[in-house]
């Protein structure tokens, strides 16, 4: 089954940890990864996402896309906030981009939930995933271990909002690297 | 860091601009009630990699260096993507090669993925005849074709080992 996965970390390291843990999945042959990305949001309530500091333009592309994706991840009410917060980026600098727009308002777990489950809190982190996966065990497990809290959506069930097949965005998978990425500064 | 075997496997070491993660050891997941730990059990033991799982390890290797070619500027650019449309050649040539012998979605899924990879390596030819406006055109559809291949053999892996779980 292909999913959209994201899982929330109280520190931008362990989501690094999280995604290094995914790609070792994958090449444990236990799922098939197709895009990572990390996004935290700060104290203050911006989202970043990091990027590769040797292709702004990317970056800026990654922070539209994935904006968009984390609103279509806080189910059909996020959707519209989170592409038009996406689109609202600025250019990129020092390899992050601000995704300034608040994708998951809610800002209580129990809110959030009554929309769709994901939620990223101030000064949380999370890794977003598309994967293929046969059963959800292999990631569910790995992730609690890492302390982390997962959440799926069905990709067939984000293929239907609007804003997937947006003619000026990119299908959202396109903004994960397809590739382990992680920067120096998290280095593993 | 680039692993040697893929650099043997598809020369792209020359790129040497590409950071990926190389091979290491799977952590198994460890069930934590009865049912998880029926299904780890029950989970396929094939894990071996096999010519699709190096293509798409080049694949994923020849769209970071193109999107790292694409930040460059002046010459560098021209002479990555002259590399990087050989490369893409060379790659659509293996994954055509794959394809026999795989099951039907698999089989979609490389075959689509060919054309991905022959429109990168048209794009990034183009690419080094062009200048201005064209060549930042030019270089966002070449980032376009190589990021949709590697989701198209992605996806040809995803079937392969899917079905390879079910026949388990």
């Amino acid at each position: 089954m292909r999913n959209y996965v994201a899982v929330v970390f109280n520190n931008t390291s362990k989501a690094y940890e999280a995604l290094h843990a995914l790609w070792q999945l994958d090449d444990g042959m236990e799922i098939t990864v197709h895009g990572t990305a990390v996004v935290h949001r700060d104290d203050l309530g911006y989202f970043q996402v990091d990027s590769k500091e040797t292709h702004p333009a990317l970056a800026t592309a990654v922070g539209v896309g994935v904006g968009a994706l984390l609103g279509a991840l806080a189910g059909p009410a996020g959707a519209a906030v989170g592409a038009a917060g996406g689109a609202a980026i600025g250019a990129a600098a020092g390899g992050s981009a601000g995704l300034i727009a608040d994708a998951n308002r809610a800002d209580t777990r129990d809110e959030a939930a009554a929309e769709a489950g994901f939620v990223l809190g101030y000064g949380q982190a999370a890794v977003i995933a598309d994967v293929s996966e046969d059963w959800t065990t292999a990631i569910d497990t790995r992730m609690r271990e890492l302390g982390g809290t997962v959440y799926r959506r069905a990709r067939s069930a984000v293929e239907d909002n609007i804003w997937y097949n947006d003619p000026d965005l990119y299908p959202y998978d396109y903004y994960l690297y397809p590739y382990e990425y992680i920067p120096p500064a998290y280095a593993i | 860091m680039i692993c040697s075997d893929l650099e043997c496997f598809t020369g792209l070491g020359a790129l040497r601009s590409v950071s990926m993660g190389c091979a290491c050891k799977a952590i198994p997941p460890i069930g934590e009630h009865v049912m998880s730990m029926v299904m780890t059990k029950a989970k396929p033991d094939n894990k071996v990699k096999d010519a699709l799982d190096n293509i798409r390890a080049a694949a994923q290797q020849l769209h970071g260096a193109i999107s790292d070619a694409a930040a460059k500027r002046g010459g560098a650019v021209k002479a990555d993507l002259e590399t990087a449309s050989s490369k893409a050649k060379a790659l659509a040539e293996s994954a055509k090669a794959a394809i026999g012998g795989q099951n039907e979605a698999t089989k979609k899924h490389l075959t689509e993925a060919v054309t991905k990879l022959e429109a990168t390596q048209k794009h990034a030819a183009e690419s080094v005849k062009s200048s201005g406006e064209a060549f930042q055109t030019s270089i966002k559809k070449v980032v376009a074709d190589a990021r949709a291949a590697v989701q198209k053999i992605s996806e040809a892996v995803a079937a392969k080992r899917s079905a390879a779980s079910k026949h388990k």
